[in-house]
Formats: structure tokens, sequence, C-alpha cells
């Protein structure tokens, strides 16, 4: 289980502190070595709001390479909210990489 | 020094600021009067826009202030009404016409400051409180409001429009407990989400992240019939930390592509969209370093600057797609507008002229290469002269303009008229780009006012009058121009009372222009309108104020070789045809002998040629015969006997058919030489008033040809201008009867 982060059940503004601390020691742990991507489940995410979108979506900002996993029905639903299911689908395929939407 | 430098730029330039200017104040009388038959046209309140700011800018380039002074408040009103903030109204239409007027005279006496009198200086002032009457009176505290309230007005009965959402949200947006996924959702349910983009780019990496500060901002198009109002009640609760943009159904977009495309040459898309205001300089600083980041990715991965614009900056992505279309134009270095030099008249007519030497020295050689036999020569000379028959109509089109520029300065007379008259008149031009030599146009410009007017005063009836007699109100006034076999027709028409023939036929009794009792024909009736001494002195000034009667009218169409044709149908209304040749230099010609004389014909007119039985033939001592041509009575003149050429006459004798508006009628004569161009010379004072003959030509051999007038020969011919009291001679009643079955 180490080798994905799992994002919370809720994604909210609430938890966006917690969350991005978590996020940025399991990246340090694991970083991109070994790895090819860094890879983070969505699967759990029953809650969400612009802030907790936010919050993966800077993931897209940096360096290294990542993919979501298993998004939930909530954490699509956000996203084709706002436009960004193109940008969810270029992150779970095969050649997601980082970079510019 | 170079203030001196400066001013003779000034000196040497102002003629060509004087011209422009004169076509642009032109141009803005045009655009009115189209406008005030289509107020919504927004492109030409555009145009007229821009029309009024050039003439404004260039007048400020030469220092004339007051022509800059008195252009600003008109520009000001035309920009309030650009804005939707003024209706043009009939009356805001005669303002600015006058305001018109007034630059022009401003323009016109801008070397000359004592033109200024202090009555023109008055009725300017009046001008400008009238002006400022409106632009300041209608000033709008909120700018939102005008737009608002405009919108609802469209949107009250269109149904669904799109809207085009921009809002960039503040960092405090979360700690204030809004959101803008919830905003994003909660418009969606006010109609339907055409399109959404969200801006993420902007979001710090998750290092720098404050996860509690708001990054984002989404550009949305939303289809709905909700109002302005409903939809920034959704940002109601973020208003203050929000930067939001609801631009009304497309409007925002096209008026941005618009921009774009009237744009001088700016190459970098940013620039583009800064200049015409679809983004701010600060954030197109923004948007360029988000785009710096990404350098070093590959090419595929590399944001493109038009979609980080479109996201992060809310540019509508049709300004983008227009923007990038004229980078990609100006890459391909294609003009995006066609191209105009000015060139002064006199050098082009001088051109011209140095043609008219080519062509004749061409003809020359050719006749000599003929002679000489040589093969090779002649092919030389045959080629030659299809590149000098290729520059002669090259050179002949330069001098061509559209008749319409003359056509559309009408459009002011006839509604200053029409209302000085008390009538009602809708006037229409057809076929304004028919192509004609431009010195025709300025000469035929003065003949075809008077007609129209003569068409508004005497034609049509007032309103009362017309719907006594079963007509609609407003008389309709026609000006068309056409190609017609080498020349061009231009007919006024209008749906009036026509030409009353009893009355004119009193007058001409009364006045001695046709013999007491004798009635001639309906339409040579109608053509004593043309006579001198005519037109009543009540009438001169009555119509024109320039003391041109209708006889001169005749008489400067008929120095152009142009024809005027009457069509009269009594209370139905009257239709005045104008035909004029194309050009005035050089035409195609027939070349004919006759003994030692040589004819020359218009190409145009000639139909086909026949043979005929020389001196077996009766003829009449103007040369008259007729033949018969497949069936029908061909009237023919005899140019041997008309002429007097000293010839004898051989067995056989050539008959060229020629087709002129009195019909079909034949020329004999002895030789047939060709076709060949032909350069107008104008006739001797001596032999003006030799009848058949319009011009001369100098030919190849050196030798001088006279040009035919087919029109006053087909007179000739069929005897018509023995008018109406001479008794005809057998043959020439034949004739007659033979040309008007």
């Amino acid at each position: 289980m180490n080798e994905r982060f799992e994002l919370p059940a809720e994604l909210n503004i609430y938890s966006a502190l917690d969350t991005r601390d978590a996020l940025l020691a399991w990246i340090a742990e694991h970083g991109p070595k070994g790895h090819e991507y860094l890879e983070i489940s969505a699967r759990d995410v029953a809650e969400i709001d612009g802030a907790g979108l936010q919050l993966v979506a800077s993931l897209s900002n940096m360096e290294q390479a990542w993919r979501l996993i298993e998004p939930s029905d909530a954490f699509t639903d956000a996203c084709r909210t706002l436009g960004l299911l193109n940008w969810i689908d270029g992150r779970s395929g095969k050649a997601a990489h980082s970079g510019a939407v | 020094m170079s203030n001196d430098a400066d001013l003779d730029f000034i000196a040497q330039a102002m003629p060509a600021f004087i011209s422009e200017a004169a076509e642009q104040i032109e141009a803005i009388e045009t655009l009115l009067l189209e406008l005030e038959e289509q107020p919504d046209n927004r492109e030409l309140l555009d145009s007229l826009f821009r029309c009024a700011h050039t003439v404004k800018g260039s007048a400020g380039i030469f220092g004339l202030n007051r022509v800059v002074e008195f252009t600003h408040h008109v520009e000001t009103l035309l920009d309030k009404m650009r804005d939707g903030d003024i209706a043009l109204t009939p009356d805001i239409s005669t303002l600015l016409l006058q305001c018109n007027d007034q630059i022009k005279f401003l323009v016109d006496t801008a070397a000359d400051e004592s033109a200024d009198t202090a009555e023109q200086k008055d009725l300017r002032a009046d001008l400008v409180v009238r002006l400022r009457a409106l632009t300041d009176g209608n000033a709008q505290p909120v700018q939102a409001a005008p737009a608002a309230v405009k919108q609802a007005a469209g949107g009250a009965d269109a149904g669904p429009q799109v809207w085009t959402i921009s809002a960039r949200f503040g960092p405090e947006t979360f700690r204030n407990g809004m959101d803008p996924l919830s905003i994003a959702r909660y418009l969606g349910s006010l109609g339907t989400v055409v399109r959404i983009k969200c801006g993420i780019d902007t979001v710090p990496p998750l290092v720098n992240l404050n996860p509690e500060s708001c990054y984002l901002s989404f550009l949305m198009e939303l289809e709905t019939s909700s109002s302005r109002e409903d939809i920034e009640g959704a940002f109601s609760f973020v208003m203050d930390d929000c930067e939001l943009d609801v631009v009304a159904p497309e409007t925002h977009g096209q008026k941005l592509v618009r921009a774009i495309e009237e744009m001088p040459e700016t190459p970098r898309l940013g620039d583009m969209l800064v200049s015409v205001g679809a983004v701010s300089q600060d954030k197109l600083k923004e948007v360029l370093s988000t785009q710096q980041q990404t350098r070093g990715m590959p090419v595929v991965e590399k944001a493109k600057i038009g979609d980080l614009l479109e996201t992060q900056a809310g540019v509508p992505p049709e300004a983008v797609a227009a923007a990038l279309g004229k980078q990609q134009k100006l890459r391909e270095g294609t003009p995006s507008e066609e191209r105009y030099i000015r060139v002064q008249a006199d050098r082009l007519d001088a051109v011209i002229n140095l043609l008219g030497e080519l062509v004749i020295a061409g003809a020359g050689a050719t006749l000599l290469a003929r002679e000489s036999h040589q093969v090779a020569l002649i092919e030389a000379n045959l080629h030659m002269n299809s590149l000098i028959e290729e520059i002669r109509n090259g050179t002949l089109g330069l001098r061509m303009v559209p008749v319409g520029e003359t056509f559309s300065r009408f459009r002011r007379v006839v509604r200053d008229t029409a209302s000085s008259l008390g009538k009602e008149v809708n006037f229409e031009i057809v076929g304004g780009d028919a192509e004609l030599d431009k010195s025709m146009v300025e000469k035929i410009a003065d003949p075809l006012m008077h007609l129209v007017r003569n068409s508004l005063d005497h034609g049509l009836e007032p309103p009362q009058e017309r719907i006594n007699a079963g007509k609609p109100a407003a008389g309709k006034l026609v000006l068309s121009a056409r190609h017609e076999t080498g020349a061009i027709l231009i007919r006024i028409e209008d749906d009036g009372r026509g030409i009353n023939r009893e009355r004119v036929l009193q007058r001409a009794w009364n006045r001695g222009l046709v013999e007491q009792g004798v009635v001639p024909p309906d339409d040579d009736i109608n053509m004593l309108i043309f006579e001198p001494g005519f037109s009543t002195a009540e009438q001169v000034t009555n119509l024109s104020g320039r003391g041109v009667g209708m006889d001169v009218v005749r008489r400067n169409i008929e120095a152009l070789r142009g024809t005027i044709r009457l069509n009269s149908n009594p209370g139905k209304g009257l239709q005045v045809d104008i035909r004029l040749p194309l050009t005035l230099a050089i035409i195609d010609g027939f070349l004919v002998g006759v003994g030692k004389s040589k004819f020359v014909l218009p190409l145009e007119s000639v139909v086909e040629v026949i043979e005929s039985g020389g001196d077996n033939v009766k003829v009449d001592s103007h040369g008259r015969h007729c033949v018969e041509l497949r069936g029908a009575v061909l009237p023919v003149v005899r140019l041997r006997t008309l002429y007097t050429v000293e010839s004898s006459l051989p067995d056989r004798v050539s008959i060229v058919v020629v087709s002129s508006l009195r019909g079909k009628f034949g020329i004999e004569v002895e030789v047939l030489l060709g076709q060949n161009q032909t350069v107008i010379k104008p006739l001797g004072r001596l032999f003006r008033t030799l009848r058949g003959i319009s011009g001369s030509s100098i030919l190849g051999s050196g030798e001088v040809a006279l040009i035919l007038d087919v029109t006053s020969l087909a007179d000739l011919a069929t005897g018509a201008l023995h008018g109406f009291s001479a008794a005809q001679t057998p043959v020439t009643a034949a004739v007659s009867t033979a040309l008007s079955s």
C-alpha cells in the first residue's frame, strides 16, 4: 500500500492542510526513485470541494510525474463540473506525464 | 533647420491630406445615409467612427486644431452610439450630416484662416452645443448599467443565450467559506454549460501551496435564459474578492475579433490581445511567466500561450483564434487589405497619351514589316502588337473607377432636395460598381445631378397627389449603371408623372421650336425638353442654381460621345437612359475605305458585312437607299455620296451592317481594311459641324481616318433629323417605316 497515496474520504478545505503535509511527506519518502510515476488514488474520496481539487491540481505543477488511480464518482463529478475531465483522463492513462494541461 | 524641414514636409503633404480627408468626409456622408436605412448595422457604425477618427488623427498631424477640436465632439457622439448609449434618430443623423459639412468646410479652408467667418464660427459653436447636449445628457455614471439594460432588452424575447462568464477567485475565497466548485454547480443549474475551462496552471506546486488559499479561476460558457443579475447573483458572496466578467452573448468575443482584424500589423499574440483590451498587460506578464515554467519540456507538453490566455486570463477563444489567424497571415506575408497607390491624374494622362503614340507607331511598324515580306519580322511585330494591346487595356483600366462613388454623392442631394420640396422618396442605387473612365465620371456628375433633381422636382408628385393617383406616398427614384457592348448605360428612373407631352408640345409651339400645328412623333416630343430655349428661366433657378438647362445636359453628354434617350410613360414615370463610351482615348475600330478616304467604325457596333450591287442602286441626295436583308428592309447610307468622296464606284460594294440605338442600318463602303486599334483625336474646330463624324485617328501609315459616329449616322440614314415639317422623300419614308417596324 505504500506505493500509492490514498487521498482521504473528505478531501476539502478542512482537511486540506493535513492532506498537503501528508502528501509532501509521502512524496519525499517514495519520490520518483524506483517509480516511474507517483500513484495517487482517489477511490476513497466521497466529499470534495474546490480546495481539495486545487490540492490535487497543484501536483500537476510539480516536477514529479504522477498519475491518478481509481477516481471515485464524487471526484470525477467534481472534475466534470469544473471542466477538468480531460485533465484527469490525462492523469489516469498510461501516457500520463506531469506538465501543463 | 529641422523645423523648416518639417514645414516643408507639411506643405508638400497637405494636398494629399486634403484629398484624403475629402474622401473620408464623402465616406462619412455615405455611411450616415446608409446607416439611416439600417440603423442596427454595427459595421457601418464602426466604419463611420473610423472615418471620423482618421480625419481627426491626420488633421492633428498637420496641426489643424480647428478640425481636431470639432471632429473630437463628433467622435464622442459616435463613440456613445457605438456603446449603444445613443440610438441614431433622424435628428441625430441630420445633425451629423451638418457636422460633416462643417468638417468639410474646415478641411477645405485649412490653409486659410480668414475663410472661417464669424458666421461659420457661430454655426460651429451651435453644432458643438447640440453635440454636447446629446453626449453629456446620456453620460452614465455606472458603466455596466447601459450594457445590462441593453442585454435585458435584448434578452427578454431572445430565449436562451450563451453568456461567457470569466471568474478569477481571490485567495480568501475558501477561508470565507465559499467554493468555486459549488458556484460552478449552481451556474450549471441555471442552464446548460456549453463549455467550462478551469485555470489550474496558476496553482503553485504542492511544496509552495497554501491549501487554504484559492488560486482557481474558470471560464464558462453558459446557455441560459437567466438575466445578467441572476448570473451575477451566483457570485454575490465572493464579489468583493473575485474578478468577475460576465459578457453578454457573443458580443465581447466578436468585438475583440473585429478589433484584432482591424489592427495594424503587430506580430506578437500577447501584444495584439493587450492592445485590443482582451487582456491586461499585467495578466499577460503573469501568463507569460507561467509559460516560462514549462520551458525545456518537449514541444507537445509546452503550454501554449494561446491556451494559457484562454484559461487564465479569460480571453475569449475566438479572440485568440482571430489573433492567431492574423499572425498566420502576417507570416505568410499576404496583405490583409487591398493596397492603393495614389497617382497624379496628369501623370496617368501623359502615359495614356504616349500609349496612343505607341499604338500608332506600332501600326506603322506592322505595315512596314508586312511590306518587307519577312516572316520573322512580321511575327515579331504581331507579338509586339498583342503586347501593346494588353498594355493599352491595362493602362486604360487604371483610369477606370466605379461610378458608384459619384452616385452615392446623390444620396444627400436627393435627401435634401426631397425634404425641401416636401416630397418623400426612396432612392436606390443599382450597379454602382460598374466602371467608367475617371474623366468621364467627373464630367458626367453634373448632368446626372441635373437629371436627378429634375426627376425630383418635375417627375415625382407630392405625397397627396401620389396617393390620389393610386401610388404609394413615397416616390421611387432609381439610379442604375451597367455595361452594354462597349458602353455604359446609366439610367435614371422615377415613378412620377412622366412627361406631359401636350404641355411640352404647347410650349414648343409657343417658342417656335416646332412649327405651329405640326405634331411630331411621341419620342420626338419628349426630346424637345432638351432643345435650347425650351427650359424657362423659372425652371433653371428652381432646379440647379447653376443656370444649367436641359439643353446643356444633352450637350455635355454628347460631348462625351454619349447619347441620351427618354422613355416616358405618362402618369407612370420617366426613364432617362444615358449611354456613354467606356473611354475617351482608344477604341477597337473597323477600318473601311471609300475611294482614297479611310473611315473607322467602332468595332462593337459592327454586326456583319454583306455585298451589294454598287452603282445599280439608286440613292437620294443624302446617299440613302434600302436593301433587303433576310427578308427585312435595311436602310443604307452611302458614304461616297454623303461626304462627296471622289472615286469611281466599283461594280460590287460592301455594306457594313451596324447596330445603333435606332436599330440596324447599313453603311455602304468600297474597301474593307479590317480591325485596328484606334486612337481617338478630336476633330478640328472646322469639322465639328460635320454630321456623322465623331473624331479622327492617325493610321500606322500616317494617313488620317475619320471615325464614324454610328448614332448620328443612323439619324442621317433614317432622315429623322430633317424634322417634323420637312416633306420626306419616298425612300426615307420607306426607311422610317422599316426602322419603326
